[in-house]
Order: structure tokens, then sequence, then C-alpha cells
């Protein structure tokens, strides 16, 4: 009787064996699906680093959103992407080889890094530990994912086993190795300004591992999505909806620099007697951004919005800004201007601009040229045009650099601030709420403005 | 001659046979007794006569007798609380003095006749301690709880056991709300109902087991018994229906935004015409191109009744015939019954049609054979679209996002026209083209057999099903707006329970003063439900529903569960004397929801009641009963089923690549059964010759162990994990009073009050005392709470932020803060529910009416949120013009992008532009120190959107629920005509709020039938019918 009655109770509806390569594809998969989807990026990042904005339900754009417009993040950093590549890590040596390993660390690592430039303390160490994981500071997160990093290293080598499911680099566990050290070098500078010691250090043994960094644009790591269902989130955003338009901040600067990006990434508007890019202004009301003309206004551009369209997620033009920024800070040696201007040339050329002439006559541009006395505004500025779409990271960036210099929209709700962090979810209230108070106790108010950790400035 | 008249005499309400009940001749000598069957025959002269009927416990009847056919006489109970049989768990037939619980009864006169298409609605505000809230619209889903929540994250809707099977009463699949598909228990025609009993709690339930913790609701359908000879009746009614708590709107101000609007396109391509709001220009005439005015500047005017013209007027035609006959061996009853519902939302209809058979037939000396059972076909073209966000359907939330100079019949008459396009359709095409059909058929039925063994030893066997598919597609027109290509889906569900039951019943007669009434039992229960779910998220070409006409690969899941649940039970009522009663129940249950080494759970309860009018022998002239009772009742309840291993879900896979991952549901391996234990105490008392009747009931219940899914913050790996942990409590106390003012012979009133107040407390949700939470819904940024220390159904939510001496704090804009920190905003289960029924008959003429009230608790309400944000409402006028107490302010330099200045003149300083629809939001700046800055009315009414408290309201109401008017032709008369009844009967509806406190909505709406209430969302608004109802017997 026990046993037909145990029999009756065996789920048919899933199985309770997870397997390494079905994991992998699901974390990669839903990792671009949140980097590159609604709520954490174009709705949200996108629009506080002024590369999109909003025409109409303008009010994430007036950032006058609650502690509920950021869950995902979250919720699926958390409890899918982090709890699945947990998974992973727990696997026997039979079920699992040690590049599956490594691969899900670099990933989890990449994930906190989302979670901490997002919204500050994070749990970290009793994440998915705990029912109510305490918070870590942002230093205790940045230095622990180094260390990761590094252990992920470690675990990946071209000898350790074959990796499948793997849709970002098809099992070349080379490139893996130079995602790792990429990621390094990223929070290496996210700490720049607050750990410096840490920060050369960590510098330094991303540059000199022996497997290398990101080092063309075919190594760029990105997701590369099909046709729909399965297909690029702003392109299905699109086909129904139309909300968005590129930011006029980002398209005045682009005209302004004549950069031959501004096709790629904006539309001409559909109504053809305007006949030039037009963008949307930043933090409207609703019915001012609605004025703008749905029909007289820029849409991002099409190499953004078809259903192929990649989730780019670690472009080599970032190593490139990464380490002209290392060498002005002096951690590194090296040309740091030289390493700027191949970073521009990177983005020109992942974008399909390869005219050599139009890139020198782009960099010889007074305006664009390296201002060495002032690292900061050169790079990022440039680093922000090449983010485009990467809201996260460009937002990041935009912190941790104050380049370019924002101004929030007419009727933002800030009292003229623009946002430096996200609300943590307001279900961490009720849900961790102790160490919740903890953490922000003592990191300041839950609040968009308080500036977090590694944003000196 | 000798003329002999046969006859029989019958219980009205159970229909079975009076034994030694006299019949007399009216001025006349001679007289009669029935049999054991109930049967008479006496001899008379001559025709016609007047019988006079009577038996103890029951009222005296007179029956006038024109020919030589059989008579059956139907004797009413006397209001003799000793001998009132009712039915009880198990459908065993108990006299109520003996029970240890209250229970009550309504009866087939209390439900037909209402003509409710949701026979849950017809019970509100009937019945002591129950709760009915309806969701919304004339077709939507009602809730039931009785006597408070007692679970906290489970299905807390008592069990339904029609004829002793149990039935079904989920609703699959409300979590998308885009339309309201009605729960199961709907299906049943309260025509087929003979009696209603509510058990309410475990106390009374204890034998139905895991169920029981919620109450039962027990329905026992009409059958033949008693019917001599061949009876036929015939039902007819019609209901209108009109919708009611429409919002009140403004109209003074037409659609656009800061007093601007010129149509070109609708989306933004004229001045503010993409805009779905009221705030622009004034509705006085002036000329403004229009959406059906091709570029013609057309006066710009108000339509008051814009939407209140979009809704029909409801219209449901309601028909059947039952034919019942019965004779010495067998009775038997057959039914068909339509119901054809047309909905007040255009082109909304559902049409019901009930088979129904009751038989037995006495098969030996000893051994009787019955079979019920009942047909239901539901079918559904196209149900009225719900309350979400979800502009190809949702109804109302189009109507709060609107333009109040619409011309509701430009879009009526061209469905291609439309007043916005950057966020609707026209919503007759909405209502028209997407729409959402609905098939269910079901069979409720059951064979049964009842075996005499011995004297006073019965066997009963029982197998019954409740088995029904229930298929709904939901198609979206090519062309709507935001889904351009149109969609289609299928979602198909097939549930199927089945219970068999074997029941040994000893009774005995143990001597003088002892009888003992025992019996054993075993069942076994299944249940299965599988979902399919397949969607054509893009058609390939318009106008064709079919999964193949699709663009992407299709989405679809299924799922499946089953479940098996075995029961031993024993229940012993010990009587002394005819007042003393000890009732004894146990029962153990083997679940497969729970690990093998808790599957098996075993729950006892004891009750006893005293009579002590008899024990003590208080009886009077004025006090004719009075009983005590008490008990104390344990019941466990089981899980879901695959609940104890966390589980890995595929997803659709990517381009030949399987997608794997966790569930964000962390399960239990070692789930225990939840445990409820209530004790009850009650007292009951009959007095004034039986004018006055009252009961009163206090209830303890603690529910513990509860299996909990506790959402968890996600950084613990899980968004939600399963605990076996929480405890709440719920007392509180039940009065029923009834009495009869006036009795004559030919006016009678009765009145008929319930009143009962249930207080729950969270008191515990994990052992380790982290947990301090749970959520139970959420819905526009407030969340439902179970939270530790507080009664069930906190709602909890943003709050203004405020200073130490409680002023709201605003900031340099002159907008209000929201406080960072989440605050509680009440609680949405109200402090007490009471109905009062007066009941005024007049010879052949019936009249009753029904006020029901619920008092305390409160009820977010999104319609207020979105409609004083979107400006058509009523209530954000003031402040918008001078006329409305507008306040007078220009912009310096006429810089619109700067400061607003306060004038306190007409003019500005420098001749700039006056505006006059300053508002001055009552509030103080963080130094304290009055608000001075000036807003425009537009950003005044917007400010408070995302602070949630601004929009919590009291959801106390006192309704005129029910007003009956019947008309009982006189029997001499219609006797003439062949008919051995007929009546006809007036109803009315909830007819009008005598209180509430909400503006523009039903306080009672609810969100849907599960436990996160007091959360309105652009719920349909609710209904007001009249309904006419012939009834004919013959």
């Amino acid at each position: 009787c026990n046993s037909t009655l145990d029999e009756i109770n065996k789920n048919p509806n899933a199985t309770e064996t997870p397997l390494p390569p079905y994991l992998l594809t699901s974390t990669l998969k839903q990792g671009a699906d949140l980097y590159w989807g609604s709520e954490s990026n174009f709705n949200s990042s996108l629009l506080f680093v002024q590369q999109w904005a909003k025409i109409q339900y303008a009010e994430p754009d007036r950032y006058d959103v609650s502690n509920t417009s950021f869950t995902s993040l979250w919720n699926t950093g958390y409890s899918t992407l982090i709890t699945d590549l947990n998974t992973i890590l727990n696997f026997s040596d039979q079920q699992a080889n040690s590049n599956y390993k490594g691969i899900a660390l670099t990933l989890r690592s990449w994930t906190f890094l989302l979670l901490t430039d997002a919204y500050g303390s994070i749990p970290y160490k009793e994440a998915g530990l705990k029912v109510t994981p305490a918070y870590n500071t942002q230093k205790e997160v940045y230095t622990g994912l180094l260390e990761d990093l590094k252990q992920a290293q470690s675990l990946l080598g071209t000898a350790n086993g074959t990796v499948t499911g793997d849709l970002a680099y098809k099992g070349n566990i080379a490139k893996w190795k130079k995602l790792v050290n990429s990621l390094r070098l990223r929070i290496a500078l996210r700490i720049s300004d607050k750990e410096p010691a840490l920060a050369k250090q960590a510098v330094i043994d991303a540059t000199t591992d022996a497997a290398g960094l990101i080092s063309s644009n075919s190594e760029i790591f990105q997701f590369v999505y099909t046709s729909s269902p399965q297909q690029n989130p702003a392109s299905a955003w699109f086909e129904t909806r139309d909300d968005y338009r590129i930011s006029k901040t980002l398209v005045d600067k682009l005209y302004e620099l004549s950069d031959p990006r501004l096709p790629v990434y904006a539309q001409l508007p559909s109504d053809a007697s305007v006949g030039k890019y037009v963008g949307g202004a930043n933090g409207l009301s609703n019915s001012a951004a609605n004025s703008q003309g749905f029909a007289k206004t820029s849409k991002p551009g099409t190499y953004f919005l078809t259903s192929q369209s990649p989730a780019v997620i670690f472009t080599y033009s970032e190593v490139l800004f990464d380490l002209s920024e290392a060498v002005a800070r002096g951690y590194i040696a090296g040309d740091a201007e030289q390493f700027y201007k191949n970073a521009i040339t990177a983005s020109f050329n992942q974008f399909g601009i390869t005219d050599a002439t139009v890139i020198s006559n782009y960099l010889n541009q007074s305006i664009v040229k390296y201002d060495a006395t002032n690292y900061a505004k050169s790079i990022g500025i440039q680093k922000w045009i090449a983010f485009f779409g990467q809201g996260l990271d460009a937002f990041a960036e935009w912190r941790r650099l104050d380049y370019p210099q924002l101004t929030a929209g007419p009727a933002t709700v800030l009292d003229g601030q623009i946002p430096s962090r996200f609300f943590y979810p307001g279900t961490e209230q009720s849900l961790n709420g102790a160490s919740y108070q903890a953490a922000v106790a003592v990191q300041g108010k839950d609040i968009l403005t308080t500036k977090l950790w590694f944003d000196a400035k | 001659q000798q003329i002999i008249v046969k006859g029989v005499v019958l219980d009205e309400s159970t229909k079975l046979s009076v034994i030694g009940a006299t019949i007399k001749i009216k001025g006349q000598n001679g007289g009669a007794v029935t049999d054991v069957k109930g049967d008479f025959s006496l001899n008379v002269k001559s025709l016609p006569i007047t019988l006079l009927v009577s038996s103890v416990g029951y009222k005296n009847q007179e029956i006038d007798v024109y020919e030589n056919e059989p008579v059956t006489a139907y004797l009413s109970e006397n209001v003799n609380r000793l001998n009132e049989v009712v039915v009880t768990a198990l459908g065993i037939s108990k006299e109520k003095k003996s029970l240890g619980y209250t229970m009550q009864e309504l009866k087939s006169k209390d439900l037909q006749n209402t003509k409710e298409t949701n026979i849950l609605n017809s019970i509100t505000g009937k019945i002591a301690g129950v709760r009915i809230t309806n969701s919304q619209g004339d077709m939507g889903s009602s809730r039931i709880v009785i006597r408070g929540e007692t679970s906290i994250a489970g299905n807390n809707q008592p069990l339904f056991v029609v004829d002793g099977v149990p039935v079904d009463n989920s609703q699959l699949n409300y979590g998308g709300a885009t339309r309201d598909f009605k729960n199961a228990i709907a299906d049943l025609n309260p025509e087929d109902i003979e009696s209603l009993s509510v058990l309410k709690g475990p106390n009374a339930a204890a034998l139905y087991g895991s169920r029981a913790a919620h109450g039962v609701i027990l329905i026992t359908t009409k059958s033949g018994k008693g019917q001599k000879g061949l009876g036929v009746t015939l039902t007819s009614g019609i209901t209108v229906s009109n919708v009611t708590t429409l919002p009140d709107y403004q109209n003074v101000f037409g659609q656009g935004s800061n007093g601007k609007f010129s149509y070109v396109d609708g989306k933004g391509g004229g001045v503010n015409d993409g805009v779905d709001e009221s705030w622009g220009p004034k509705m006085d005439g002036r000329l403004i191109p229009q959406f059906y005015s091709n570029g013609v500047a057309v006066p710009f005017v108000a339509h008051p009744d814009n939407v209140k013209d979009f809704f029909n007027t409801g219209l449901t035609f309601d028909n059947g015939i039952s034919v019942a006959g019965s004779d010495a061996k067998s009775d038997f009853r057959l039914g068909v019954n339509n119901q054809k519902q047309k909905g007040t939302v255009p082109n909304s209809e559902v049409n019901k049609t009930n088979f129904s058979i009751n038989a037995n037939y006495q098969l030996s000396k000893n051994i009787k054979v019955g079979v019920t059972a009942d047909y239901v076909v539901t079918s559904a073209p196209t149900l009225p679209g719900g309350p979400s966000g979800n502009r190809a359907a949702g109804v109302m939330l189009q109507f709060l996002w609107f333009g109040r100079q619409v011309d509701i019949n430009e879009l009526k008459n061209n469905w291609n026209n439309n007043w916005n396009n950057s966020y609707y359709s026209n919503p007759y095409w909405n209502a028209n083209y997407n729409t959402t059909s609905q098939q269910r058929n079901r069979l409720i039925g059951d064979i049964h057999l009842e075996a005499k063994i011995i004297d006073g030893l019965n066997f009963k066997f029982r197998t019954g099903t409740d088995y029904y598919n229930d298929r709904r597609k939901y198609t979206i027109k090519y062309g709507t707006s935001g889904t351009p290509f149109g969609s289609y889906a299928e979602d198909a569900y097939t549930v199927d329970e089945k219970n068999t039951e074997a029941i040994l019943q000893y009774t005995k007669k143990l001597n003088e003063d002892f009888s003992l009434d025992a019996l054993a039992g075993f069942n076994v229960r299944n249940r299965s439900y599988a979902n399919n779910y397949q969607k054509a998220p893009r058609l390939a070409v318009p106008d064709l529903y079919t999964l193949t006409n699709s663009r992407d690969a299709l989405t679809s899941s299924n799922s499946f569960s089953k479940l098996r649940v075995y029961s031993g039970y024993a229940s012993a009522q010990l009587g002394y004397k005819n007042y003393a009663y000890l009732n004894l129940t146990a029962r153990n249950d083997w679940s497969s929801t729970l690990p093998s080494s808790n599957r098996s759970y075993f729950y006892p309860s004891i009750n006893g009641s005293l009579v002590l009018s008899e024990a003590l022998n208080l009886k009077s002239n004025t006090l004719d009963f009075l009983k005590i009772r008490g008990g104390w009742s344990e019941v466990g309840n089981d899980a879901d089923p695959y609940q104890l291993s966390t589980v890995y879900n595929f997803q659709t896979a990517f381009d030949g690549n399987p997608i794997q991952t966790s569930s964000q549901k962390k399960l239990n391996p070692d789930l225990k059964p939840e445990t409820t234990r209530s004790t009850e105490l009650g007292l009951e008392s009959s007095f004034l010759k039986n004018r006055v009747h009252f009961d009163v009931a206090y209830y303890n219940t603690n529910s513990f162990d509860q299996i909990l899914e506790i959402k968890t913050t996600a950084a613990s790996g899980y968004t939600s994990q399963l605990i076996n942990a929480g405890k709440i409590n719920n007392h509180g106390i039940e009065i029923q009073l009834d009495g009869t003012p006036i009795e004559g012979r030919n006016f009678k009133w009765n009145v008929g009050l319930n009143y009962s107040s249930n207080k729950s407390k969270v008191e515990i949700l994990d052992y380790d005392g982290k947990i301090q939470n749970y959520t139970i819904g959420s819905s526009g940024g407030v969340d439902v709470l179970a939270s530790v220390g507080k009664a069930y159904g906190t709602l909890y939510g943003t709050a203004y932020l405020r200073d130490a001496n409680g002023n709201i704090v605003v900031g340099a804009n002159g907008l209000p803060k929201a406080d960072p920190q989440n605050r509680v905003l009440g609680h949405y289960t109200p402090d007490w529910l009471g109905g009062i029924t007066n009941t005024i008959t007049y010879k052949h003429l019936e009249l009753s009416f029904l006020i029901d009230a619920s008092v305390g608790g409160k009820i977010f309400s999104g319609t207020n949120r979105t409609g004083i944000y979107t400006g058509v409402l009523a209530q954000t006028l003031p402040g918008r013009d001078a006329a409305h107490g507008g306040l007078n302010y220009y912009y310096p330099g006429n810089n619109t992008a700067g400061t607003k200045t306060l004038l306190t003149t007409a003019t500005a300083p420098n001749g700039e532009t006056v505006y006059d629809d300053g508002v001055i939001f009552t509030g103080v700046y963080a130094n304290g120190s009055p608000n001075t800055q000036v807003i425009s009315a537009q950003e005044y009414y917007k400010a408070s959107y995302n602070i949630s408290e601004a929009y919590v309201y009291s959801s106390s109401f006192v309704k005129l629920r029910e007003v009956k008017l019947t008309y009982n032709f006189n029997k001499k008369l219609i006797k003439k005509i062949g008919f051995d009844g007929a009546s006809i009967t007036a109803t009315g509806r909830n007819l009008f709020f005598i209180y509430k406190s909400v503006p523009n909505i039903d306080p009672e709406t609810a969100f849907n039938t599960g436990n996160a209430q007091g959360l309105e969302s652009l719920a349909l608004p609710t209904t007001r019918s009249f309904s006419f109802n012939v009834n004919l017997k013959f």
C-alpha cells in the first residue's frame, strides 16, 4: 500500500535529475534575457544613462518608480542563475567536469557583479545557503569575486573535459579563460577609486595571466538569439509595443562628434519629412514625451532590433578601454592613448564600420582625441557611446567615471539628481527584514540617490 | 355509497413518511391514522371534504379533496426544536437536538427563484458565519469562507458534497485574471436542490476528514420520494440585470493633458491625442478635431453616459421541467433545466443545461439501490473581459483610462474607429473579436446500495464520480492594438475525482434509557488532474483560429497530477432519555501526498448535547426549549501532490539545446499533515410558544503545522520554500435569531437574523521565528500578508512619509513623498457580518426582503487609484479651475519649465499667463513648515499614484440584497384547471447600498476566489437584477 501511494506521488511533470549542459544553456539564455531585457536594461539603466528615452509611460524615465520596479534582476539573478550555477558547482566530478564548474563559477561571478553594481550591498557569502542570508558590503563582494575568478581560472583547462550546451563560446575553453581575465580587469577598475592597491594587483594578475584577455571582436562574450519565440528581447518588445526612442542626449552627442555609429544606433523617424535623426528627450512628463511625436523621433537602430540581434555582454573594446585606464592610473605600463584609439576602433568594427579613413578622421577630431589630463572624461564619454545597449554596465561605468555629465530631465522627481542605484526589491523588507535593515544601516537609505561604495564621487 | 379516499402523509422537507399522523374530516366524525408507510384510507360519504391532518412535531394542515384521487399531504415541521431532523455528515439524518455543534440548513424555497447564476450568491447573508464575495460582473465566480480563514496558504473554501459525492469547486487558472472562469460549484442548478446544510468547521464535519477543516456544504437534491403518481413541475424565469456601482465620472474636462487636446492619429500625432487621460480642455462645446471627424473641428462636449451606455441590459432565460414519481418499490425524478444568460458586457454569453436523474429501487425486502446523476453542459461563447491590465480584453481598464468626451456611439457604429491608438482597440472590437470561450462538460453522480443485514444493522455502499472537461479558447484578432498579429490559445483541463465508500451502521435501543447509533466506514478517494495549454503567439493569416495558423513555434505546457487517500472512520452516538447525547468520531487517513513516514494520521472528535428543558423539566409557558452543547475536534489535512522533492523543469528548447532550470520553489521531503483543532460551545433556546428561537455559538479554532509555501528572498536560492509550520487562531461567535412577531390565520411576519464575528490572529509562521510575513498575494504595489501577531489578510504597502506629528511630508516641489518603509494599511477581513430577513405572508402572498451587512475591513481600490490618476472621476474636479476652487498661479517670465508661483491676484506681475488650476497639497516640508508650493491639479491628483495608502478604503457596507414577492395560487382554484400548484415570483437582487464608504466600486468585489482578497483591480461593475418566475406543478 505504501509503495502504491509512493508511486502515485511520483511527479510526472518534471525531473529531479538536473544535467549540466542543460543548466548551462538555461543560464546563458536567461542571463542574456535579464541583461538585455526590459526591466534591468531599457526600462531602467538605459534611461538613467540617457542612451534610450521613453516616449510613453515615461514614469521610469522620470525615476518615478517604486521598490517593486527592480525585482527581476534580484529574483532571476539569485533564484535562477545563481541557483542553477550552484547546482553545477555542487555536482560530483562524475556528474560535471572541471570545465563546467569553471564556467559556472565565471557566470556566477558575473551575476554577483551585476547585482552589487546595481543594488550595492547584497547577500553574497550566505546567498543560496540560508533562508535569510546576511548582506555583504560591496568591498567584500568585489574582493570575493576576484578570488572566485582566480579559482575559476584554475578550474578551466583545455584538457579538463568537453563542455556542451555552451551557446556563447561553443565549448571553447580558451575563450572562457579570456573572459575570466577580462572580468577580473572589469572588477579591478570598479574598485580602483576605493582600493587602488588591490585594484592594481588585480589588473596585473589579469593582464599577466597566460590565458590572456578578450583580444578580438570574434571573442566578444555575447548571446545570439534566433527567431520568435527565442528572439532578442528588445526585438520582441518592439514587435508589439512602441514605448522607446534613442535618447536625444546620445543623438546630439553623436551629431556633435560626427560619429558614424549614429546610423547604426538610430533609425530615421518614420515621418520621412523629418529627414534626420531625432532623439527623444529624457525625463519628460507623459504628455510632453508623447508630444514629441511617435513619427517624428528615432527608434534605436535595426541592428539592435532584429530577432537575431545579440545580447552583448563583454566586448573587446571594453577590454581596450580598461587597459587604457589601467595605464592612465599607472597600474601597468603602456600607451593609454593608443589603447583608447584601439578601443574606439574596435567599437567601430564591432558595428561594421571598418573604413580606415572614416576611423582615422574620427579619431583625429579634437573633441575625440584622448585627453591625458582628464582620462576619465575621454574614456567616460567614449565608453558611454561604445556601451550602447549594455545598460547595466554603462550605468556602472558612468557612475564611476562621472562622464559624460548628464542632466536630469525637467519632470524628474529626484530634485534634479539621477539615480545612483536600484531599489532593493520591496519584498526584502518583509522576507529578509533583519539582514536588509542591517545592510541599509551601513550603506545608507534604500533610495535611488544613495551613492554606492564603489561610486566614490 | 361509500367513497374510499386514500392518501399518504409526508414530511415536507425530507419527503419521508409520517407515521401515526391523524386525519380527520372537518365538520364530520371519523378519521384515520397513517401506517408505517404513511398511508391512510378513509371512508367518506360525499365529496368535496376538507381533511385536517396533524401529527406531533408538525403543523396542522387542511386539505381540500374534490375528486376521489390519492391525496398527498405534506406536513411542515413545527418549529418545535425537539423533533427537528437535519442531514449531518455522510448524509446521515439526525435529530438536531442530539448534535453538539451548530448547523444551519437552507431549504429549496430559500434557494430557488433568486435566479442567481452562481448558487453561492443565493446563500449570501442567510447563514451566520458564512462570508461570500463575488468577484465581478454578472458572470463571475464567488468565494465562500466559513468561520474565517483557517489555512494560511491553502484553499479556504469548504468541501461541497452533493448527495454524498464530493464535488470539485476549483477555479482553474484564475491567475491570469484576463477572464473570470466561474468556480465549478456554479454548475449546480438551484432548482434541483432540496436542501443545503452548512457544517461549520471541523466540529460538524470531522468525519469528512482532510477537507473538513474549512467546513462542508452538504447538498441534497430533489427526489421523487413521496410523489404519488406522476408529478410534473415546470419552471420558467426571466432575469433582467443592469450594471450598478459604475464609477462616478466627471463631465467637465475631456481627453488630453495640461488642458490641451486635438486629434490627428490617436497616437501622439495631434496635440496629446496619444494620451488616454482626461486632463484636457473643458468640454464647453469648443471646436476640436476628434477621432471620428476626419480632422474637422467639432464641438467638444461631455458624454456623461459614455461608459454606462457601453453596457447592455443583461438577460437571463431560465426554463426547466422535472418529472417525478414513486410507487411502493421505487421513486424517481428526472429534470432538465436550461439557463441562457446574455451578459451586460456586449457579446458575453453563458449557456448552461443540466440533466438530472435521481432514482431508487427496492430490489428486495432488504436491499435498495439507487442512482443519481447530474450532467451539466456549460457553454460560454464569450466570457466578459476581466480585471487585469490586459488591453485586448479588459473592459474597465479602458474606461478608467478614458476621454470623457468620447461619444461611445461613434465607437459602436464602427469598430475600426478608435478614440486612442497608442494603447487600446475600440472596446466593441475587444468585446466582439478578442474573445474567450469556455466549454465545460461535467458528470456528477453515484450509484448506491443500502442493505439491511439484521434489525438495526445496515450496510451502505456508494461509488461516485465528479468528472469534467473544461476547454477554453482564447482569440485575439489580427490588428488589435498591442497584438498586431493576433493570437490563439487553447487551454484544456480534465478533472476527475472518484470516491468509493462502504459503511456499516448500527442503531440499537440499549435499554429503557440508553440508545446507540454507531457506524464504521472506509473510503477510497482518487483524484486526477490534467492540463494542456497551447498557444500560437502570432497568427499567420487573420481570422483563422487554429494552432497551426502560426508564425512561430507554438508555446505549450502541460501538467498532470494524481492523488489517492484511503480513510477509515467510525462514529458513535450514545443517547440518554432523549435529552442527553454524547457523540464520538475518529478517522484515520493515508494520503499519497505525504512521505511514507508521515502518511498515516489519526484524528478524533467528541461532542455532546444536553436538552436542559427536558432534563430539568424547565418547560413553561414562556420557555419551550433549552439546549446546551459543546465539543472538541481535530482534523488532519494532507498536502498537494508532488510537494516532496525539488524538481528541475524543462523550458522550450533553444535551437536544439534543451533548457533545464531549477524550480524556484524548494520542496520539503519531510512534510507532516496539517492539523486543525476546534472547540465549540453553544446554546439554543425557543420560547414564547416557539415564536422566538435563539442560537448562539462560540468557537475557537487553531490550525497548526500548516503546509506553507513561504516566500523567501531569492537570495536564499529560491523565491519560496515549503515548510511545515504556521499557526493561526480563529475565534468568534455566531448568533441566529428567528422570530414570528405576528402569526394569524391570514397574516404572518417572520424575522430571521444572523450575526457573526470572527477574529483571526497569525501566531507563528516558522518555528525558528525568522519569517514574520507570508505573502498571500499582491496587486498594484500592495501585498496581502499573513503577518505574525496580526489578523489574517493584512494589507501592506507604501504609505505617505510623515513627520513626528503625523503630517505628510512634501518635497521642495510640493509633492508628497513616499515612506521608504512599507506600512500596514489595514486588513481585509471584516469585523462582523450580519443579515436580516423579513418574511411577511398575507394569504397567498409572500414578501421577503434581506438586508445584509459587512462591517470592518479594508480594500485597496485599483479603480480609484487609476481613475484619480487619469482625471476621469468626479473626485478629481476640485481645484481644476477657478469654478472648482483652483488657485491662481503663474510662471515667472512665462518659463513653463520654471517654478509655479502662487498668485493672490488675478493678474501676474509682468503680465504672464495666469493659470487657475492650482492646488496646494496639505503637508509640511522636511523642516516642519507648511507646504506653500502650488502645483497643478493634474500633478496633484497624480502625486499619490505610487502611494498605496491613498487608495485604501473601508470595505464596510449595508446592502439591500434581495426582495422577493411570491404569489401562491389558491389550490382550490387551480385544481379546477388541472394544476397541483402554481406560483409566480418577482425577485430583485443587489438592489442598492444602504451604506458604503468606498467610492466608485462595490466593496464586495473580490480579486478571485483565492485568499488574496482586499485588492480591487479595475473590476467589472456588479449588477442589479430583477427576475420574474413562474412555477407550475401538475
